[in-house]
């Protein structure tokens, strides 16, 4: 069975997006699917684009060898590389701000030799992955100038999420909770219970957004990520009065060992600590579901701050929405924006129940995620709608992985990639991320009713700002360019220039490694064409000038816009 | 349906109906839509809306200063309440008082660095060139105290939800988060001479209440236009010519490399427009306030200074302004917020005096909501109704419109926690705006279906 698997597998791969695999992808989802490894090098680098921050033909001969589990099996035994050492090491010659903590970003991103420990190399790539994927989950923003200051905040904010990535979900909620980054920014930081002479009640902020956007979401789904419909209408997962629960059990914290609720001095790492005395005891309603612990919903009176934020987090936790909501972020993120509810409904089934019992095993479901088949072979089952626009920052740190980008003084100082590609790591406009996960683009795509929620970011203003980034990169940031200074981080075109003598291969070389093997006819051939234009005759660089030309055409296409 | 019957089916009713999606850019949507008959204005009138991102505390913006609603203010915002003394007094008209019969102010300023504190604003609304809108929110119907307590009565969803209330506000619940700047686009867009040139415009990126069906909104930074330097300068001939084979229209087959596209090919048209026009406008004098607010409104100005030359009629302008959202430290923020909103917005108001269209341009208020009386310790929580500002010559400054809400707790109107039920749903106030913009009444019927369920289609602000 497993070769005529195969043998099917390899036709639909040779011929292409035709009918013909539509059926031959039927054919293998109605089986049980084992192909353990990619069959070729597009195939590997498709995998790579979606659990690494961009290709390298390194990642793909190294996971063509280990095969998918084995690659996964190591990523996620790797070191884990976390910020706040680059943070300290950077303490050492000056204060640090929120650039050296987006440096640090770069350096693991990146997959660099590490500046601080020269010896070693960041090749968690997958962990650092998922970091980044819940980073626009729990979403916290340098842009709130109480943030803004406190760079070992946002730092130790990340390096929590980095720590969290393979780990369990209700952990993560927890730990994200009581971060005093987070604190600060859903103001749950010295929230207190009411003080009713003055028409003080509890701060709403976290109870809202925790609700609405780090767990559940506005309305009870299915599984699959369909919405429940009574009567033909959503339904609500919890109303005005839940929120005010949960703002009433989330009071009573304060920084870390606080012993006097006004005046005790900021901690912007450790966890928040309860002073019992700020804490509302009351009973409180949180959420009703189908199979919820508390009868009602209703947390009894007289719990403390930790007992009630426990109750209150398991309260989130155990939401069947949980699974679907959670599921479908991490899926739209590395995949495809469009999933069906069947891909959702397996990945939400493994979050609930990893297997042997466990409810929000992270790991689990990332696992589960990029070895489904519609992960592996969904672009031939919906070859014109299947995929996601690449996230602009991404392209970026693509771009300079595939390139071995560096800077001479070994710096990785890309400061503020928000001024031209709109997004950086824990800087988003608001706690709703870089873009809306609904977000539509009126015209064909909504009118087919598919979301592109990276496109939100494509505006006018964005687009240009993204070709004209990607022109500085790739037409003056190269290596041996005498025009750039020891902290340029310029390309090295060198291993890619002796393939330019000859155009076929250079674009076939970039297929694959930037497209994982889904150029186009049309991008094909424009390519060939401009790149034969170049020659010695024409330039006194032709080689060089062959490999730049590809590479910006190649970045600034509709193809590459797409990660299929 | 899969894609290639969508196009095909799409393609055959396109040119028969007046629905034309941006999948043709928008120089083929000129010639598409030539045949319809637009409206003919003498004038130019434009639409400019700031939108106050998180909620903006409308009731720690217009402050009552006297009588039973100032008493009612101290009681129930106690620890958030302004004292009087910190309170610039507005002055209305004989005809234009508040309905409650009480006096109003703004907030002076209160640091030494912010001499100017929000005295744009009393400047402005004591010369007649701005009014205050009262207790604006987002309603289906007129709603009472009871009936929001009923299960089943018509409410819009999620009325405290964030993206939901901004949504909601840029739709006024219409399908597919068509805006309501974007269906008034549609209405009107055959007003210009020249359809290729964007009738909406945002400097603040995506902007839902310009969403439109016939129309793309242009998208501009705040400081100045970018070309594609690498592609549309001078030296890169040959990549344009790779790149515009690229990005041809049809040449895509995937859904989002044909939307990338698209938007490149209207990209790069409305850039070679626009930036020709702005280079031709004489430079502008009136300072800005180098905020991210000012900023935009400058670029405004700029863009409605080039209004000739591109033969506009009409237009809309989005822009947005932060930090709303005033959960925490509301007393120490929110000043600064409401300094700058006045400055930016007075600012405007003297480039367009400036340019000679102070009374052709309409500049209006709008955020996710209003803000709880209650306080949370040092702030305040997500609420309903809120007082918003239009601001323009064409403006019957001087006044109030709309009932002040009772702000008692646990008053009439209070939802619960000082969430203050509005009196005046947003449709009213766009709807007034839009006439102003030259919709005729069944126009505004016909984008906001909602209004036929108040007693007023026209709040009366405009001339």
């Amino acid at each position: 069975m497993r070769g005529i698997r195969t043998a099917i597998l390899i036709a639909a791969l040779i011929v292409g997006a035709t009918p013909h695999i539509g059926r031959a992808y039927d054919a293998l989802l109605s089986s049980s699917f084992d192909v353990d490894r990619p069959i070729n090098d597009s195939e590997a680098a498709r995998f790579l684009q979606q659990a690494t921050f961009g290709t390298t033909r390194e990642d793909i001969a190294h996971l063509r060898a280990a095969g998918y589990e084995g690659w996964l099996t190591e990523q996620m035994a790797a070191t884990p590389s976390l910020e706040m050492p680059y943070l300290e090491w950077f303490s050492q010659s000056g204060t640090p701000y929120q650039q050296e903590r987006v440096e640090a970003w770069f350096f693991h991103a990146l997959g660099a030799q590490s500046l601080i420990d020269p010896g070693t190399v960041h090749r968690d790539q997958l962990r650092q992955r998922m970091a980044f994927v819940l980073s626009q989950l729990f979403v916290i923003s340098d842009r709130l100038a109480l943030i803004g200051r406190e760079p070992e905040a946002t730092t130790s904010y990340y390096d929590l999420l980095i720590s969290h990535a393979f780990g369990n979900y209700r952990d993560l909620l927890e730990a994200v909770t009581l971060h005093p980054a987070m604190g600060n920014y859903l103001s749950m930081f010295r929230n207190r219970a009411p003080v009713p002479e003055l028409n003080i009640r509890p701060d709403e902020n976290y109870a809202r957004e925790i609700l609405q956007l780090f767990s559940i979401g506005l309305t009870h789904l299915h599984m699959d990520g369909s919405q429940v419909l009574v009567g033909g209408q959503t339904v609500p997962t919890y109303d005005q009065d839940t929120v005010r629960g949960f703002a009433h059990a989330f009071t009573g914290w304060n920084w870390h060992a606080c012993a006097n609720w006004d005046w005790c001095s900021p901690d912007w790492i450790a966890p928040m600590s309860p002073m019992p005395d700020y804490h509302d005891a009351d009973a409180k309603q949180l959420l009703v579901y189908d199979g919820v612990q508390l009868p009602g919903g209703v947390l009894p009176a007289g719990g403390t701050a930790q007992s009630d934020l426990s109750a209150a987090l398991d309260s989130v936790f155990y939401h069947p929405n949980v699974a679907p909501f959670v599921a479908r972020h991490i899926i739209r993120q590395l995949v495809t924006s469009n999933p069906t509810p069947a891909y959702i409904g397996r990945a939400a089934a493994v979050f609930a129940n990893d297997g042997t019992g466990v409810r929000g095993n992270l790991a689990a479901v990332v696992r589960s995620i990029l070895l489904d088949p519609e992960a592996r072979y969904g672009q031939f089952q919906n070859p014109l709608t299947f995929g996601k626009p690449r996230e602009p920052l991404l392209k970026l740190t693509h771009l300079w992985r595939a390139m071995h980008a560096s800077a001479a003084s070994h710096r990785l100082k890309e400061w503020n990639p928000e001024l031209s590609l709109y997004q950086a790591p824990l800087r988003a406009p608001s706690v709703f991320n870089f873009f809306s996960p609904t977000y539509s683009p009126v015209g064909e795509l909504s009118g087919m009713g598919l979301v592109a929620p990276e496109f939100q970011l494509l505006t006018d203003s964005g687009l240009t700002a993204q070709t004209n980034e990607f022109g500085r990169d790739i037409y003056y940031a190269y290596m041996g360019n005498p025009s750039n200074d020891d902290d340029d981080i310029v390309l090295d075109l060198s291993e890619d220039m002796p393939f330019a003598a000859v155009a076929e291969a250079l674009v076939l070389r970039y297929d694959t490694l930037l497209l994982g093997g889904t150029m186009s006819v049309t991008l094909h051939d424009v390519l060939i064409e401009r790149l034969s234009a170049i020659t010695p005759a024409t330039s006194s660089d032709y080689l060089r000038e062959r490999v730049q030309e590809a590479l910006y055409l190649i970045f600034v296409s509709p193809d590459y816009a797409v990660q299929q | 349906m899969d894609r290639r019957n969508f196009i095909r089916t799409t393609v055959g009713s396109l040119l028969g109906t007046r629905s034309l999606t941006s999948v043709f850019g928008q120089l083929a949507l000129m010639e598409a839509s030539s045949a319809l008959s637009g409206p003919v204005f003498p004038d130019y009138r434009a639409l400019v809306c700031v939108f106050m991102l998180g909620g903006n505390d409308g009731f720690n913006t217009i402050v009552p200063m006297s009588g039973g609603a100032r008493a009612a203010y101290e009681s129930s915002r106690a620890t958030l309440a302004l004292p009087v003394s910190q309170l610039l007094p507005l002055t209305p008209a004989a005809d234009g008082g508040a309905s409650d019969g009480c006096s109003y102010g703004v907030q002076s300023c209160l640091s030494a660095q912010d001499t100017v504190g929000a005295e744009g604003l009393r400047t402005l609304f004591d010369t007649g060139r701005a009014a205050v809108v009262c207790n604006v929110g987002a309603l289906i119907q007129p709603t009472t105290k009871e009936d929001y307590q009923t299960k089943g009565f018509p409410l819009p969803p999620q009325l405290f939800s964030h993206n939901d209330q901004q949504t909601y506000w840029q739709t006024c619940g219409g399908a597919g988060d068509i805006g309501w700047g974007g269906r008034m686009a549609d209405l009107l867009h055959a007003a210009n001479e020249n359809m290729a040139v964007p009738f909406s415009i945002s400097a603040s990126g995506q902007a839902t209440l310009l969403r439109s069906n016939t129309t793309s909104p242009y998208v501009v930074g705040s400081n100045h236009l970018d070309a594609m330097e690498f592609i549309d300068g001078s030296g890169h001939g040959s990549t344009r010519v790779a790149f515009e084979q690229l990005i041809a229209q049809g040449g895509q087959s995937h859904a989002l490399a044909s939307e990338y596209a698209n938007t490149a090919r209207r990209t790069r048209e409305t850039y070679a427009l626009m930036s020709e026009a702005l280079a031709a406008a004489p430079p502008l004098a009136t300072e800005f306030p180098s905020s991210p607010l000012g900023r935009q409104l400058r670029m405004v100005a700029r863009l409605i200074s080039a209004r000739q030359s591109l033969g506009l009629k009409r237009q809309i302008f989005y822009v947005e302004a932060g930090g709303f959202d005033t959960h925490d430290s509301q007393l120490i923020d929110h000043p600064g917020l409401l300094s700058d909103l006045s400055q930016s917005m007075h600012a405007l108001y003297l480039a367009t005096q400036e340019l000679n269209v102070s009374n052709n341009v309409t500049t209006f208020t709008s955020s996710d909501f209003g803000r709880t009386l209650s306080s949370n310790g040092d702030g305040s929580d997500h609420g309903w109704g809120s007082h918003h500002i239009v601001l323009g010559g064409a403006v019957r400054g001087q006044r109030f419109f709309g009932d002040m809400p009772d702000l008692t707790a646990g008053g009439a109107l209070d939802a619960g926690w000082g969430q203050i039920i509005p009196t005046s749903s947003i449709e009213q106030l766009a709807g007034t705006l839009g006439k102003w913009l030259g919709l005729t009444d069944s126009n505004v019927a016909q984008i906001f279906p909602n209004i036929v369920n108040f007693q007023l289609r026209d709040l009366g602000f405009m001339a």
